[in-house]
């Protein structure tokens, strides 16, 4: 306790000792501006205590400017917070704390207006504030709500910033500041120069403040830094309704204000001579309402040829808000540059995208480059192999909470379960088919509905979540315009792998040898010793098995449903053929062909999707018109028949 | 006898093997010829370019007095020009009867809409019966025609190929599987055949060969090895070397 | 020529009497002819069920005898509700929306009425102008017309393109099931015209004829349902008969040979392919006024799988084998996943048939590939036939 105390004198003294200043008195000195604080003149009394560059001064700002200051009768300043009657008070220099009775104190409340000077102060303050986070926050703050005052303390600030990543953030955002606020025109136009490299949203929103244009219509054309002169004619009723606004023209009646009026003005059965039974047509209609505008009963009609004589007579301009040309014109400039850069980016971006799409395609269709494309199986239940794949990563996520390792469990657990699938329903049902495709396509789809009800009964209807670990969460970044999840750089990494697994086994082992020897010519294989019916067996199930690796990978990054399989057949039949059956590389070419035509139509027609996938299917069936053999075409004679 | 078919200087490869290389023939009509040659000697791929299954790499196909290109025509477009085609293995449509193998290949208009509307020509049973009496087969008009026995098939075959009455029929091994009485059964009706039109005989058999008695060409590699009678070409030193090996 | 072909093909006498005495005993216990021993939604059940028939005598015509294995013909049955659908839904909404404008003082120009059509029709959609698809839809001849020529001109470009480049077999599947998946997609947009998933609705109101109960109506329709199938059966029991007949079986068995006994296989499986979706179409066009709604959900590409079960399970290449396939299996669908039929207390779980009928189905499919591929159809061969030699 004692020596606690000791340690405690010995902080207390030290401190003034290092500071060797107190903010009190700087406060006492403009006690007046501080109690009652206006927004013309508190500026000199925030220069003075941002000179201090005291580190209580930052707490003290910012607690004034939430209105947590209280002054004592006799005018020195306390941090306070109320409670009833009673004050909670911290001095502002030693943070001693204490409480008194609410009624000696008068709490400071600073208007809207100097509040926000305040926040300005505080935010030159807090741009040299020696605690990192403090000074990021400040800078997030000017990007957030830009202001003239603040350039010159941001600029003051970036030659003392210690951190890297900040300064290069400070250099920017003054870059941003100078942009539209700079004194000299000539500072102006070279930060907008400086901005052509930057893609960034941010950049590209400050060159729009910039050229913000407000439209206007005038009878002649006005001074100012014009954008553009539109010709009416263009959209003749939309200009139209400019000049109504502006109540340079009288209201142009639509058919339903014809209507209206004429109804109000039925004179015994009649309008204007007109018998009612005559109106079920919009010309009498019209000759009615002009026959009582002769008679003044109603406004003029204002037909297409007085609309557009008032809208000739009219000039339909932009003005920029900024008076400067030079400088909306080298904002328009870079503009332009940063525009065309943007387009490169997001070509870069779709490419990524493209990339992504192909590689689900490609993990989807794999599976059956083995079995439809190798051994020339149609496995219409591939899709729910896939299906049952998911659910096992969902099924081992309810019973190992940690995603990663339930991660780790799912991927050879699917390939287990799809594997003994798939060798089973070889064993039962394929077996006795081969070489009766038509056949072996409506079986398979036989087991595929009962599969997908099984699916249904046992999981339900609803989609079912499969969450990735943490470490797959998230984006990378490369810059506001391309940006991909984790989630689909290991779904395309994924694909790598599964092609490079493949392509060796198919190559390099003995299975592999055992597979084509078999597809090739089965009696010839049989008679040197190899099982036909063991390497059909296995391979089926290593095709199955693929298919089952795959769904996991979609469940993570799409919806776990007892249909999910059915959304992927067609186009992975479709990859498989379009690639050219029996080959790897031919399927790897078919899934890039469609991943990148399919983002493309997206592309060119963005809000559809489901355009997107028809048009891609109506250009795949006119490929196979063209290439009826695929991308990657088997030749010889033993192709095709 | 003018020439009906002349192949010359056609070449065609699958995956870099030289299938045909630099093959010409002329068959003309009417005629007799028989080609032999080993296994892999390009036969059947001869059939195949003649037939317009397999496209040449390069060479021509001229057929007919007014020698047309059968390169660029369809299969059937070839049938109906006048080419009839029997396969090594039979292939009659099983799941229908003799009659109906026959009646479909009876030379009539043959477009979807001639079948339907146009009345069956009066003399259709005649011909029917004609081509069978031919074949042997008149007894089993009704019967599906996958029960008849493999040598029965390859008559059927032979029949519908006659019931096109083509200017060329292409016989791919019309004896494999056939007893011996069923062999000189088919050596006449190929014969009798041979009197009105061409007709090419693909064969393994030196026996059959022998009993038909006609021009034999040797193929070998893709290409003629040699030409003549059976007897002139099986004293031709090549001939022996590429049967009995070097 | 008549007697001649129903002779050589006595079950097309027998399916006539059969179809004519089930017509003739349906209408007696209809309620319209007052007996009331069947409800008028069964009625409408037998009467699509009768359409369901005549699409599944298309695709065993395309499939069981000619070997195409379509996945597309319920596309062309879809088509053919939208066709109808059409006119049904741009008239009906026409009746209501003039009578509900002639209260008004002014008499509607042309242009309200269209513009009050339009957003009756599309609202649900968020438009209410007319796309171009309806330019025909207030004439009943002309969509008609369309109910037969847009199946049957989508079948002609898509064989064309397809049998052209010598797609066969499995492959001809995957693209027919690519081209209904296509087809659904593009049903299934809101701005394609053709109202999105909502599809079109209160297609059992039959314009001009809203004084007739729909007791009545569904019999009218049954009728015609019964007419179309007798049409459809006999056009198709002609087309298969003859050397037509014998040319389409045989390629479906070998078609490298028909080839080269100088048919255009091509033209042949072209024209069957055409005509079984054209009358895919009718079929279509008088089924979905029995059902009330068609949506894009009806035409994706399970729906003609199920087709193809149909057919299969009734028995392929055979024309009544498609009938009972179709009625069989369809009515106890209906039946299964109505929650009619009694779930089965196994004491440890409960079978409920709403769920596992599909299961059941999908494995029956299974057997009847595996074990069975003349299907039920193939029962009739074990009756003994008078008259047959050998």
């Amino acid at each position: 306790m004692r020596s606690a105390l000791i340690v405690l004198m010995l902080m207390i003294c030290s401190a003034p000792a290092a500071i060797a200043q107190t903010l009190q008195p700087i406060l006492q000195t403009h006690a007046a501006e501080i109690s009652k604080p206006s927004r013309r003149s508190v500026g000199e009394t925030l220069d003075a205590i941002t000179r201090s560059s005291l580190p209580q001064a930052t707490a003290f700002l910012e607690q004034w400017s939430e209105k947590n200051i209280w002054q004592r009768d006799d005018g020195v300043f306390f941090l306070g917070v109320a409670d009833g009657n009673t004050l909670a008070l911290t001095d502002i220099d030693t943070q001693a704390t204490s409480s008194a009775p609410k009624a000696n104190y008068k709490q400071l409340k600073p208007n809207g207006g100097v509040r926000r000077l305040i926040g300005t102060a505080l935010v030159q303050f807090q741009l040299i504030d020696p605690d990192l986070p403090r000074r990021e926050t400040a800078v997030a703050s000017i990007a957030r709500r830009p202001e003239a005052a603040q350039l010159a303390p941001l600029l003051a600030s970036i030659a003392a910033e210690t951190d890297p990543a900040l300064k290069v953030r400070k250099t920017q955002l003054a870059n941003f500041l100078s942009a539209r606020f700079a004194d000299e025109p000539a500072d102006r136009i070279a930060a907008i120069n400086s901005l052509a490299t930057d893609t960034s949203v941010e950049s590209r929103a400050v060159l729009n403040q910039i050229l913000l244009v407000k439209p206007g219509v005038a009878r002649t054309q006005p001074d100012g830094n014009i954008a553009a002169i539109h010709d009416p004619m263009d959209a003749p009723d939309a200009y139209y309704t400019a000049l109504i606004n502006e109540d340079l023209a009288p209201a142009k009646q639509t058919t339903a204000d014809m209507k209206r009026t004429l109804k109000s003005n039925i004179v015994d059965g009649r309008i204007a001579g007109f018998a009612l039974a005559q109106m079920n047509d919009l010309e009498t209609r019209k000759a009615a309402y002009a026959a009582l505008a002769t008679d003044g009963l109603v406004p003029v009609l204002i037909t297409e040829d007085l609309r557009d004589a008032s809208l000739n007579n009219h000039v339909f301009y932009d003005l920029y808000d900024e008076p400067n040309a030079e400088i909306t014109a080298a904002a328009h400039r870079v503009l332009g540059t940063v525009t065309s850069r943007v387009a490169t980016a997001q070509v870069a971006d779709l490419t990524l995208d493209a990339l992504s799409l192909a590689s689900i395609f490609f993990l989807a269709a794999i599976g059956l480059a083995i079995t439809f494309g190798v051994m020339g199986v149609i496995n219409m239940a591939h899709g729910e192999f896939i299906m049952m794949g998911a659910y096992t990563g969902y099924v081992v996520q309810l019973f190992v909470p940690n995603y990663t390792v339930s991660l780790i469990i799912a991927l050879p657990l699917a390939f287990a379960v799809t594997f003994g699938a798939g060798v089973v329903m070889e064993r039962l049902v394929i077996r006795r088919l081969y070489h009766r495709p038509l056949e072996t396509l409506l079986a398979t789809f036989g087991i595929s509905i009962a599969l997908q009800q099984i699916a249904k009964n046992i999981f339900g209807t609803q989609a079912r979540p499969l969450t990735s670990p943490d470490w797959l969460a998230g984006a990378w970044v490369f810059n506001d315009v391309i940006q991909i999840s984790y989630i689909r750089i290991a779904i395309f990494v994924l694909a790598l792998m599964f092609l490079g697994l493949i392509i060796y086994i198919l190559k390099r082992t003995r299975l592999g040898l055992e597979v084509r020897a078999v597809t090739q010519n089965p009696g010839m294989a049989s008679s040197m010793g190899i099982d036909p019916d063991r390497i059909n067996m296995m391979t089926f199930g290593l095709g199955s098995g693929i298919a089952g690796i795959a769904g996991v990978a979609i469940g993570l990054y799409a919806k776990v449903t007892s249909e999910m399989g059915s959304d992927y057949i067609v186009q992975s039949f479709m990859t498989v053929v379009v690639g050219g059956v029996g080959n790897v590389w031919g399927t790897l070419a078919g899934a890039a062909m469609i991943g990148f035509g399919q983002k493309g139509i997206e592309w060119l027609n963005p809000s559809n999707t489901l355009a997107a996938q028809t048009y891609m299917i109506f250009f795949v069936i006119l490929f196979i018109q063209f290439r009826p053999k695929g991308i990657v075409a088997q030749k010889g004679r033993a192709a095709g028949d | 006898m003018s020439t009906l078919l002349e192949v010359s200087g056609i070449s065609v490869s699958f995956d870099g093997f030289k299938a045909i290389n630099n093959l010409s023939i002329k068959i003309a009509e009417p005629e007799l010829r028989a080609i032999i040659g080993p296994n892999g000697a390009g036969k059947t791929t001869f059939m195949d370019i003649v037939t317009g299954k397999t496209r040449p790499d390069e060479g021509y196909v001229i057929w007919g007095e007014k020698s047309v290109s059968l390169l660029g025509m369809s299969e059937s477009q070839i049938a109906q020009a006048g080419i009839g085609r029997k396969f090594q293995k039979p292939t009659v449509f099983e799941a229908q009867t003799v009659r109906e193998n026959i009646t479909m290949a009876l030379k009539n208009p043959r477009r979807p809409l001639d079948l339907l509307f146009n009345k069956a020509a009066a003399d259709t049973e005649d011909r029917v019966r004609a081509i069978s009496d031919d074949i042997g087969l008149t007894d089993a008009l009704d019967q599906v025609s996958g029960a008849l026995s493999h040598g029965q098939k390859q008559w059927l075959e032979i029949g519908m190929l006659l019931a096109q009455d083509p200017r060329l029929l292409l016989v791919d091994e019309p004896a494999a599987g056939m007893s011996a009485v069923e062999r000189e059964q088919t050596t006449d009706i190929l014969v009798r055949a041979a009197q009105t039109r061409a007709v090419v005989v693909v064969e393994h058999d030196m026996d059959f060969i022998q009993r038909l008695n006609c021009k034999v060409t040797v193929l070998h590699q893709g290409a003629v090895l040699a030409e003549g009678s059976l007897d002139h070409v099986t004293k031709n030193q090549d001939v022996i070397d590429v049967y009995l090996g070097r | 020529m008549k007697n001649t072909f129903i002779a050589k093909n006595p079950s097309v006498l027998w399916f006539m009497l059969g179809l004519s005495l089930f017509t003739v005993i349906v209408s007696i216990c209809s309620e319209a002819a007052g007996t009331a021993l069947i409800s008028t939604s069964f009625l409408k059940t037998l009467g699509k069920t009768l359409c369901l028939c005549l699409v599944a005598v298309a695709m065993d015509v395309a499939w069981g005898y000619c070997g195409i294995l379509s996945l597309g013909h319920f596309a062309f049955f879809g088509i053919g509700g939208y066709a109808i659908g059409m006119w049904l839904m741009y008239d009906r909404t026409k009746n209501i929306v003039v009578s509900s404008l002639e209260s008004n003082i002014l008499p509607a120009t042309p242009e309200e009425i269209t513009d009050a059509i339009g957003s009756q029709i599309f609202g649900v959609v968020g438009s209410s102008d007319f796309p171009l698809i309806w330019a025909f839809s207030h004439s009943l001849t002309l969509q008609l017309l369309a109910v037969v020529l847009v199946p049957g001109l989508l079948a002609l470009v898509f064989g064309w393109f397809a049998f052209r480049s010598r797609v066969a077999g499995v492959y001809l599947s995957i693209l027919t099931q690519a081209m209904t998946l296509a087809l659904s997609l593009y049903l299934f947009q809101n701005d394609t015209g053709l109202r999105g998933n909502n599809g079109l609705s209160g297609l059992q109101n039959i314009p001009g004829l809203e004084a007739v109960s729909q007791a009545t109506l569904s019999l009218w329709f049954f009728w015609a349902s019964a007419l179309a199938l007798a049409a459809g059966y006999l056009l198709f029991a002609w087309m298969t008969s003859g050397k037509f007949g014998s040319v389409i079986r045989a390629i479906r068995d070998n078609e490298a040979r028909v080839r080269f006994l100088g048919y255009h296989v091509e033209s042949y499986k072209l024209f069957i392919f055409t005509v079984t979706a054209m009358v895919a179409g009718v079929a279509g066009a008088l089924y979905y006024p029995q059902a009330g709604i068609i949506n894009p959900a009806e035409i994706a590409p399970i729906a003609s799988i199920y087709l193809a079960v149909w057919v299969a399970i009734g028995g392929r290449g055979r024309l009544y084998g498609a009938v009972i396939g179709a009625a069989v299996v369809s009515l106890m669908s209906s039946w299964f996943t109505g929650g009619s039929a009694p779930d089965i207390n196994l004491g440890v779980y409960v079978v409920k048939w709403t769920d596992w009928w599909l299961v059941l189905l999908g494995l029956t499919f299974v057997a009847v590939t595996l074990f069975f591929p003349k299907g039920i159809g193939g029962l009739f061969d074990l009756l003994p036939r008078k008259g047959e030699r050998t």
